[in-house]
């Protein structure tokens, strides 16, 4: 099934079901029900966030892996970007996506990434291996949320959200990263605009509503005055609604945690838009964040195989043909590192926003209360191997030792995936497929 | 005065009438005596409209006992017959008068009415009004019981009469049920046109066909199926074929489609065009296949089902999707076989062949899946309909129909919901609905004028400078032609029509602000190019003129509210821009033209979605929407066969009750249904077992009319056995129109296993032996036992666990003629023919098509429909049709000679029916004559 249709149904059920509970008086609901620090209170733990990041086409590992462990480690040329969190930034060499099964790996790179079990075979044949459909299970993202939502001290009003940028207008095993479920996957909202919408629309139609309800008790006053006096009765009953609600929404609106973002408008989905659409969807992340409507977000640059064209950065080819140029292409490998460069920016503009964020109602800053994790489905791109997939996590968020560069041998990613849902306390003992969870939790992470 | 000679014979053991109604009453208390049954029918007035409802009964007296509130049942004021339809009161006579009964009957002792008139009108008026003494009403809640004490100690004041106690309180009981209880008074009020808000069905209505009004309308041929396009391998490219097909049920095995689709690996087809939601609600969608497939449908940028990816064992894609019935939604379907991504075609061929089917299949509201059927389709693809979503409460329904006379604070949160709903649906498709592209030069100006038009046809007339003023230029007035600006414009003015009374209310009257003669240039409403006209034109000149010259004494309307009543009347919803033309061309001047439009009206999907879902109404049939029986019993009766009888039913309904030739008499007689194989085998017709919907005879001789539909004696019954209760309620009162009340409490049917040697008739029998019940019941169970040769799923039968049935009946009228049947045959051919079935017909007709009542439309108007009804051979199209003429032309000054007097605008009527004047004088004389109804 396909995820556009599970948004459609979603959509449709929730704001019904959404609006029948509250009625439009409790439209304001998003504000009331996030107000900084209710959460916080009531659990008495501090608030856990999660970030997964993904870019495609793997690396270039000579400029990527920091050649020492521990501690005292040197950002490479990919990784520089994030200098200014060096002490706050975790990266793991020697984590292997070890699924196997139907679908070629730039498949089951993004289909197994998070879920960490096998595809479906189906219709969708890549350059090679078997064809294969969709992700048989559901992954570590919505499985966090899902926990998350069941507690009313971490619920929130999303729970996640599936940001994207520049991701293709076609649902197939590439395009798709997060799994509500087996055969559910879930489309990102690479619109920035839409996902306004989402997060702030009813905050938006309040605002028109406000401007044009004194009009409307006007134009009762009016038609009032024009029936007769048996036919009053109704008008002045719709009048006495019509002023609870400015009343209602005037005692919202005060309410409202934090000012609604201003986008800037009228950025197209373009390919040399990237740069800002990019922006746009961090801010609205960090934004989110602040208002807590969420704990769980995914941000997924175009797709597995992506071809984006970093023509800003000087870069004519694709992405996913540079990647496939063998290592002594010089020219090639350092354009992918300056692409990986690129990315790696994104990931420090992300952690510099959440550092500069107060975390509401407490002390420190979103970051201290936040894991990002970028990851990618290759290990290397002209190899396409599942080897040494890239997860390099910044923020304080899960309790992980930062600071430090990390190498396993040939660790499972299920394990990574495990840490990731008992850093924010879902103590899960198998994820995903459970031959690849071998003893648990990745060890050394925590301290 | 045929009513007393009736009433008369059938109380000949009591001395008065009143006595005889409080005996009966007294009866009516369990413990006392037994009920005489033949005298029951007295107590249930016949077809009494909605103010009559509680006046044939008792309301508790202060002592406990049920005491009559007035003989109304026994005698309605003035000399009309109750089925004649005339519910008016005169005002110069009192307003319940057993005077006339008094004086035949044999009278030793004074009516409570004659001590009122003889003691206490000279102060207190005919009808307690007050009077030079007492000025005030004769208004209060005292008990019948505080009052009698009262008047006996009190009254006339300084110099009581002491009146015996039997006197007093007869006193009190006519004063209290004629005019003094807050009941009497609800009562007696007159009926009006009220103002009311839409109907949770006109809202969803009139904001959909607002935005379809934006859009071409693409209507659908007489073709069925959907435009099939076939490809060799791919979507892409020419297609090979190019046909129509009726359904979408395909089994392709392993090879191709068609032969020419040599590469059983892959090969692909389309198909697009229209489906025909029925009834409105939840439906759910479902294609079936082993191969990808992509489904849309209404929006077709979207996918409602996107299963272009096979996955695993899946073959199998749900969605539902809310839609409003009566309405055609665009569908599209893609299928391909073969991989998609890297083409790998030849390894694939190493493979082992693989099997390719295709379904679209539906799950209507309340049915059971099934393949979609052709009828729905249309190779057409329609435009796209917006569909609200936002709940609402359900509107009030005490009445017998939906009304919006009330308004909660749910309702406007409701509708102000669904208004920016609808708001944020105008602003993403804006340049599609204005037609003004995004980077178009005088966006800004353009966009203003499509508001003005939006507003326009929101308020379903032409706006004044003021109002225009008011509801757009204002938004707009910033002017600078930043694209932010003028959508936060576009959206406030669409809010505000959405949320304004003038869009929100029917019958408003004329406002002041309502555009002048000059302004309201024909056409204004329309074409954004004489909208800008108008504005340019525009001097500021007073606002008060009104539109066309019409006036009555009782309302002021003017041609833009016949077209809206028109409209709401036979589609519920807002004029089409037809109906706006013609209304800005002074062409809704005459009866004729507003017949006219009536008529074309009536040809639209929404006329027929309208009355359908009156009749099912009528029928009550949604009142029991699980219909489901014991499989043990009735091992062939599932939910298919259920979904199927519905199916019947409705194809019945739109067959018979919708066709211009065929009417009533024939929905109430008719030998022949619709039924399909699977309905054949479980009814005893040989059809093929896969045999589409058919009409065929159905037990020829033994089953006649709707009521013997079989899904109507199955929804009338219980898991196992027949119910000549329900069947019995549902004939006395949405039949015949009588009123019953409610069962003291509620009860249990006797198991059939606790008294095995009974037959259900004799079970019934003998619960409702009470005489509590047996007020009710013995009108009720004689109906419903007519029908007993029908089992719990409308099968016939002779013997029940191997008794004979017995279905004997019978119907005493409050008339006094007793009627027997034999059977079924007999009791239809009695309701078809019966007027007092059709009066209520009728009656009930008016107030769910109107949503008012029918009596404040003028005394005469339920008569005068009736007699059109008659002659017009009780086409039920054409009643509807004559039904929206007078709800149109009701308060308008017609240029029609023969409605002189406001409010009697069904006078008019009757004289110009169907080009047949003189049968129609002619009739209507006969039934003002009087004489005995024939059965």
């Amino acid at each position: 099934m396909s995820d556009k249709h599970n948004n459609h149904k979603g959509v449709t059920s929730t704001r019904r079901e959404f609006l029948r509970a509250l009625g439009l008086s409790a439209a304001a609901m998003p504000f009331l029900a996030n107000l900084p620090s209710l959460a916080a209170t009531s659990s008495g733990q501090r608030k856990q966030r999660l970030i997964i990041m993904f870019s495609p086409d793997g690396v270039v590992p000579s400029t990527f892996w920091p050649d020492q462990e521990g501690a005292a480690f040197t950002f490479k040329e990919s990784l520089k970007p994030l200098e200014p969190f060096r002490e706050r930034t975790l990266v793991l060499n020697g984590v292997c996506d070890r699924v196997r099964g139907d679908g070629d790996n730039h498949m089951r790179g993004i289909g197994c990434l998070l879920t960490g079990v096998e595809l479906f075979p189906g219709n969708i044949q890549g350059g090679s291996d078997t064809p294969a459909g969709w992700s048989s299970g559901i992954s570590i993202d919505q499985e966090i949320k899902k926990y998350l939502q069941q507690n009313p001290a971490t619920r929130t009003r999303f729970g996640s959200l599936e940001f994207g940028v520049m991701v293709p207008e076609r649902a197939d095993t590439w395009t798709r990263m997060c799994y509500s479920g087996p055969n559910k996957p879930i489309a990102p909202i690479d619109n920035p605009y839409q996902m306004f919408s989402k997060l702030y629309g009813r905050a938006k139609d309040q605002e028109q509503l406000k401007s044009v309800l004194d009009d409307v008790r006007e134009d009762l006053k009016r038609v009032r005055a024009q029936v007769s006096v048996e036919d009053r009765r109704i008008l002045e009953e719709h009048t006495t609604v019509v002023r609870e609600m400015e009343q209602e929404l005037h005692a919202a609106s005060k309410d409202v945690g934090h000012a609604v973002p201003v986008l800037e408008p009228g950025v197209k989905k373009d390919n040399d838009n990237i740069p800002q659409i990019s922006k746009l969807q961090i801010d609205l992340m960090v934004n989110s964040f602040a208002a807590d409507f969420a704990r769980v977000a995914t941000l997924q640059y175009t797709n597995s195989v992506g071809q984006a064209r970093f023509r800003w950065l000087g870069i004519q080819e694709g992405q996913h043909d540079l990647s496939h140029e063998p290592d002594n292409n010089a020219e090639a490998q350092e354009k992918l590192t300056r692409i990986n460069h690129w990315y790696c920016e994104q990931l420090a503009y992300m952690a510099k926003r959440l550092a500069e964020t107060p975390e509401p109602g407490g002390g420190g800053s979103l970051l201290d209360n936040t894991l990002i994790v970028w990851t990618n489905e290759l290990g290397v791109g002209n190899s396409h191997t599942l080897d040494n997939i890239p997860f390099v996590m910044v923020g304080n968020g899960l309790g992980f030792q930062m600071g430090r560069s990390l190498r396993y041998q040939n660790a499972s990613h299920n394990r990574l995936l495990l840490s990731l849902a008992h850093g924010m306390g879902h103590r899960i003992s198998r994820f995903g497929n459970p031959d690849f969870c071998g003893d648990g939790p990745l060890p050394s992470l925590t301290a | 005065m045929r009513m007393k000679q009736c009433s008369i014979r059938v109380l000949p053991l009591y001395n008065s009438v009143e006595q005889t109604i409080r005996r009966l009453f007294q009866a009516m208390l369990p413990g006392r005596f037994t009920f005489p049954k033949r005298y029951a029918v007295l107590l249930m007035p016949l077809s009494v409209p909605v103010f009559g409802i509680l006046s044939a009964y008792a309301v508790p007296g202060s002592e406990g006992r049920m005491v009559p509130i007035a003989a109304k049942s026994a005698t309605p004021s003035g000399a009309k017959a109750p089925g004649a339809g005339s519910k008016a009161r005169d005002s110069s006579k009192p307003a319940r008068s057993l005077s006339s009964r008094q004086t035949t009957a044999t009278s030793t002792q004074q009516s409570g009415e004659q001590i009122y008139r003889q003691m206490c009108i000279s102060c207190h008026g005919v009808n307690g009004q007050g009077g030079k003494v007492f000025k005030g009403p004769l208004v209060g809640d005292r008990s019948i019981g505080q009052l009698a004490r009262f008047i006996r100690l009190e009254m006339p004041p300084g110099r009581p009469t002491k009146l015996p106690v039997e006197d007093a309180r007869r006193v009190a009981e006519y004063i209290h049920g004629a005019f003094y209880s807050p009941l009497a008074r609800a009562r007696n009020k007159p009926a009006r046109v009220e103002l009311s808000r839409l109907t949770v069905r006109q809202y969803r209505n009139a904001v959909t066909d607002l935005i379809g009004s934006f859009r071409a309308a693409r209507q659908p041929d007489e073709r069925r199926g959907l435009a099939a396009k076939y490809f060799k391998t791919q979507r892409n490219g020419q297609p090979i074929l190019e046909r129509v097909d009726s359904q979408i049920r395909f089994d392709f095995k392993t090879a191709g489609a068609l032969p020419e689709q040599d590469d059983p690996y892959q090969f692909a087809m389309s198909w697009e065009g229209s489906v025909l939601a029925p009834d409105t609600g939840e439906y759910e969608f479902v294609v079936r296949t082993e191969q990808g497939a992509t489904m849309w449908l209404n929006d077709l940028r979207q996918p409602l089902i996107d299963a272009q990816v096979k996955s695993g064992n899946s073959n199998e894609y749900r969605a539902s999707v809310f839609l409003l019935g009566g309405r055609r939604y665009p569908l599209r379907l893609e299928f391909f076989k073969g991989v998609q991504g890297v083409n790998d075609l030849k390894k694939l061929k190493e493979k082992p062949p693989q099997n390719a089917s295709l379904a679209l299949e539906w799950k209507m509201p309340k049915r059971a899946g099934e393949v979609i059927p052709q009828r729905f389709l249309s190779p057409v693809v329609t435009a796209e309909v917006f569909v609200p979503v936002t709940p609402f409460p359900p509107d009030d329904r005490s009445v017998g129909y939906e009304r919006g006379t009330s308004v909660s604070k749910e309702w406007v949160e409701a509708a102000t919901e669904a208004a920016l709903e609808t708001t944020a649906y105008v602003t993403t498709h804006l340049s599609e609905l204005s037609g003004v592209a995004d980077d178009a030069k005088d966006r800004n100006e353009r966009l203003r004028e499509f508001c003005r038009k939006f507003v326009a046809r929101a308020f379903r007339r032409p706006l004044s400078s003021e109002q225009m003023r008011l509801y757009v230029d204002r938004h707009f007035a910033g002017g600078n032609n930043q694209s932010a600006d003028t959508e936060l414009a576009v959206k406030r003015a669409v809010l505000l029509a959405l949320t304004s009374p003038q869009f929100l209310y029917r019958e408003t009257g004329v406002l002041e602000t309502r555009a002048t003669p000059s302004e309201s240039a024909p056409a204004a409403v329309l074409p954004a190019a004489a909208l800008k006209k108008t504005a340019a034109n525009d001097s500021g000149a007073p606002t008060t003129g009104k539109t066309t010259p019409v006036s009555s004494a009782t309302s002021t309307s003017d041609a833009y509210d016949v077209a809206s009543r028109l409209s709401f009347v036979m589609w519920d919803s807002l004029p089409d821009e037809q109906l706006l033309k013609a209304a800005a061309a002074g062409e809704l001047a005459t009866r004729e033209q507003v017949m006219q439009q009536a008529q074309r009206m009536a040809t639209d999907p929404r006329a027929w979605f309208k009355m359908k879902e009156f009749l099912l109404q009528w029928l009550k049939v949604d009142h029991y929407p699980d219909l489901a029986k014991n499989p043990r019993r009735f091992p062939k009766f599932n939910e298919f066969v259920a979904s199927d009888l519905r199916t019947s039913l409705e194809m019945s309904l739109e067959d018979i009750a919708w066709s211009e030739k065929t009417g009533f008499l024939e929905l109430m007689l008719t030998d022949k249904f619709f039924l399909n194989g699977r309905l054949a085998s479980v009814y005893g017709v040989s059809l093929a077992p896969d045999a589409p919907f058919q009409m065929v005879a159905l037990d020829p001789g033994k089953r006649s009319g709707i009521l013997t539909h079989p899904y109507i004696l199955a929804s009338f019954g219980y898991l196992d056995t027949s119910s000549p209760i329900h069947r019995g309620v549902l004939i006395a009162r949405n039949f015949l129109g009588r009123q019953l009340r409610q069962p003291p409490a509620a009860f249990t049917p006797i198991a059939a296993n606790l008294h095995p040697k009974l037959t259900t008739r004799q079970r019934v029998a003998l619960q409702t032996r009470p005489s509590a019940c047996a007020s009710c019941h013995t009108l009720i169970n004689p109906l419903g036992f007519s029908l007993e040769t029908f089992d719990a799923i409308g099968s016939l039968r002779d013997l029940e666990n191997g008794m004979p049935v017995d279905a004997t009946g019978s119907y005493l009228s409050p008339y006094g003629q007793e009627v027997k049947f034999a059977g079924s045959t007999d009791l239809t051919r009695f309701l078809a023919n019966s007027e007092e079935v059709h009066t209520a017909f009728v009656e009930r007709l008016f107030q769910n098509m109107v949503k008012q009542p029918v009596r404040a439309y003028g005394p005469r108007t339920l008569t005068d429909l009736r007699q059109i009804f008659k002659v017009n051979r009780f086409n039920i199209r054409r009643q509807m049709i004559e039904t929206a003429v007078v709800a149109a032309l009701y308060g308008s000054n017609v240029s029609s000679s023969a409605a002189k007097k406001p409010g009697d605008a069904a006078g008019a009527i009757a004289n110009q029916t169907a080009g047949d004047t003189k049968s129609a004088v002619k009739a209507t004389s006969a039934a003002n004559a009087g004489g005995v109804p024939r059965t």
